[in-house]
């Protein structure tokens, strides 16, 4: 890897590894840095990384092979949830002993989004057309949002909690979870919606969309900036943490590249492109590591790339010669953990010698 | 658009028609040829299909329109999000078959294979195949779908033979022929045809010869009783290749709602290659094919199939592209 530049100590170092029998569908990680992974095959592996110790707490003879697709810990650690193709949205209590608490039944409608509330025990899963919340202390399903236009095709919380964005044909439509029954606000797109995000701050509001454009909505605000040129699909949105002066960044992947998009300070002039370039196959999924700038990318080629400041490649590594699906760092942002294609986990954690981070 | 790849990646069959035509039973045939072999079938109604250790997927009829709204530009976006899906695995399916419902217009889920690029990468689409039933075809033959259905088919199964006269069968041949010069048409009852009329048609790989039935191109004139039509043009003069570029963008961008398919081989001025395209109304798709064989009669033809074309107004634009 000569001639990248690369100079410095590694920031990361391979702390552990497994292996599922398909393609790894999700990786989430809870606040008491419990890793959980699903897979293709149905199944969902825990990890402790306290003790090290891992298992299957769910099995391909459960879910009848059919794949689990999203998989999220609720953000006070508590309780993990997996959803997928057999309809079943599974809750577990993770502490003080792990037990299965309930499973709801969807069958035939496959559970494709599922997301914890940042604030309140509750979790929001889709189905086909509609999204229901569930609220862990009433043990019942609380409201059932119907986003009528199309099926469900992203879905994000406000990182405040009080808003649930869902994106589907036309644009997304933002609930208020304190009154589920008022009607939602509406961010009309010219074509469907299919990744959705919001800043950490909450200010913003992103939507990649199925006509190559990007749309960006300043809470509040009526006119949104539309970003263009892409070329193709875009796979992932991601907000870096929020900036002293500034938006935050905003990092796209379509097809094998990434654009980091910056806010210039005066709004008429919109926002700034660069590209980071380096992986050579399509980007499964990328994640700013939390509090900083560090990006890491997963990728079709087979590399988790780690870029400085979201611009510098840092540092490269490998471990799914079929290639990386997904990844997700721990909330702390000292380890990262990423799915390959093959049914490969990896986690890697903070070098010791390692300094510098982001 | 589509490109053959390498070998992994999987086909799709398309199959349309009205409800009873006999698609379940075709649908069951294909099931029973395949076993063994893992098929998703994607269906937009249970039907009383009994299927065995296949994986069924209920999908919803939903049209996304593309293009700030251009309605001939639409993409299934149920059929993105469930393919989306299951591709995601190592172990994936051989064979992928989309049953319509009766009322669907084929488009937008042809057209959903060459806008998705990741359906685009690891699917091929093979065939869009429709079984007409010959008895009740004429109760529902205005209505758009019907047309549409025939139009859009590469594989036409004129199905229930036995409950109509041959010479019925005759005229409902010519009529379907007139409509659809590309379409291979087959005779069955209770659907049953030979599945390599079925399987392996390739009839998006632009590496495969356009066939057009010798019939159609022999014949100077054709019954246009009905809006939709299909018609071949065949000259032998060279083709300046700015002039069909202007001529086809142009007439994609105000036609394009009334061109379901075209196809075609032509012959470049200046090239020792065939140029070979293929367009499912404004999506086209071109490029260079193989050398011209030594002694090989060069030539250019088009086909379209689509919605009240101006048959003579398009002959004459294409004579006007000749060198």
């Amino acid at each position: 890897m000569s001639g990248l530049g690369i100079t410095q100590k590694n920031l990361l170092e391979q702390q552990w590894r497994g292996q599922l029998s398909e393609y790894v569908t999700a990786v989430a990680w809870s606040v008491d840095g419990c890793l959980a992974v699903s897979s293709a095959a149905g199944e969902v592996l825990l990890w402790d990384g306290g003790n090290g110790d891992s298992c299957l707490i769910l099995g391909s003879d459960n879910t009848g092979e059919q794949s689990i697709d999203c998989l999220d810990f609720s953000p006070d650690g508590q309780f993990l949830a997996a959803g997928g193709q057999d309809g079943g949205v599974r809750i577990w209590q993770v502490k003080p002993q792990l037990q299965r608490i309930t499973t709801l039944n969807n069958a035939p409608k496959w559970v494709d989004h599922l997301r914890w509330s940042p604030t309140a025990n509750q979790l929001a899963f889709s189905l086909g057309r509609y999204v229901q919340v569930w609220d862990a202390a009433e043990q019942a399903t609380i409201i059932t949002l119907p986003f009528d236009s199309s099926s469900v095709l992203g879905m994000t919380w406000q990182p405040q909690g009080q808003h649930l964005a869902i994106a589907g044909d036309q644009g997304a439509k933002v609930w208020d979870s304190r009154n589920w029954d008022d009607d939602p606000f509406l961010v009309d797109m010219a074509a469907a919606s299919m990744a959705i995000a919001w800043s950490p701050d909450g200010k913003y509001l992103a939507s990649g969309n199925l006509d190559l454009t990007i749309t960006v909505v300043q809470w509040g605000n009526p006119h949104p900036w539309v970003m263009r040129g892409f070329p193709g699909k875009i796979r992932n949105l991601r907000w870096s943490k929020s900036m002293s002066n500034t938006a935050p960044l905003l990092a796209a992947s379509s097809g094998e590249g990434i654009v980091i998009w910056k806010k210039q300070t005066d709004d008429r002039q919109g926002w700034d492109a660069r590209v980071l370039d380096l992986h050579t196959e399509i980007i499964q999924d990328i994640a700013f590591q939390p509090k900083s700038l560090l990006l890491a990318s997963a990728s079709n080629d087979g590399w988790v790339c780690l870029w400085q400041k979201a611009k510098q490649i840092a540092q490269i590594m490998n471990g799914a010669t079929q290639g990386f699906s997904c990844l997700a760092w721990h909330p702390g942002g000292h380890q990262l953990a990423a799915g390959g294609q093959n049914g490969e986990v990896l986690v890697w954690s903070e070098s010791k010698r390692g300094k510098g981070f982001g | 658009m589509v490109t053959a790849q390498a070998s992994s990646t999987i086909p799709v069959t398309v199959l349309t028609g009205y409800l009873g035509a006999g698609k379940t039973t075709l649908l069951n045939h294909i099931l029973t040829y395949e076993h063994g072999k893992k098929v998703a079938v994607i269906v937009n109604e249970f039907g009383e299909v009994g299927i065995d250790n296949q994986l069924v997927i209920d999908a919803d009829e939903e049209i996304f329109e593309m293009n700030n709204g251009c309605i001939c530009c639409t993409v299934r976006g149920d059929l993105m999000r469930i393919i989306g899906n299951l591709i995601k695995r190592r172990n994936k399916f051989d064979h992928l078959v989309i049953e319509t419902t009766g009322l669907a217009d084929p488009a937008p889920v042809i057209q959903t294979f060459f806008i998705d690029e990741d359906m685009r990468q690891q699917l091929l689409l093979d065939a869009v195949v429709t079984v007409v039933d010959t008895k009740h075809i004429w109760q529902h033959w205005e209505a758009d779908e019907a047309q549409e259905q025939i139009a859009f088919a590469d594989v036409i199964l004129l199905n229930k033979t036995d409950l109509v006269s041959p010479d019925e069968l005759d005229e409902l041949e010519k009529r379907i022929r007139g409509m659809n010069a590309l379409a291979k048409i087959y005779r069955t009852q209770n659907s049953e045809l030979g599945m390599k009329g079925l399987l392996g048609v390739k009839a998006f790989d632009l590496n495969r010869a356009l066939e057009i039935d010798p019939n159609f191109l022999s014949e100077d004139a054709h019954e246009h009783d009905q809006s939709v039509h299909s018609f071949a043009l065949v000259e032998s003069k060279p083709v300046d290749g700015e002039k069909l570029n202007n001529w086809l963008s142009q007439l994609l961008q105000t036609k394009g709602p009334d061109i379901f398919r075209m196809k075609g081989i032509i012959n470049m001025a200046g090239e020792e290659q065939r140029f070979v395209f293929q367009g499912v109304h404004m999506l086209f798709d071109g490029r260079g094919d193989r050398a011209w064989k030594p002694g090989e009669r060069r030539k250019s033809e088009l086909v379209f199939i689509g919605r009240n074309l101006e048959e003579a107004k398009l002959r004459e634009d294409f004579r006007a592209c000749l060198v």
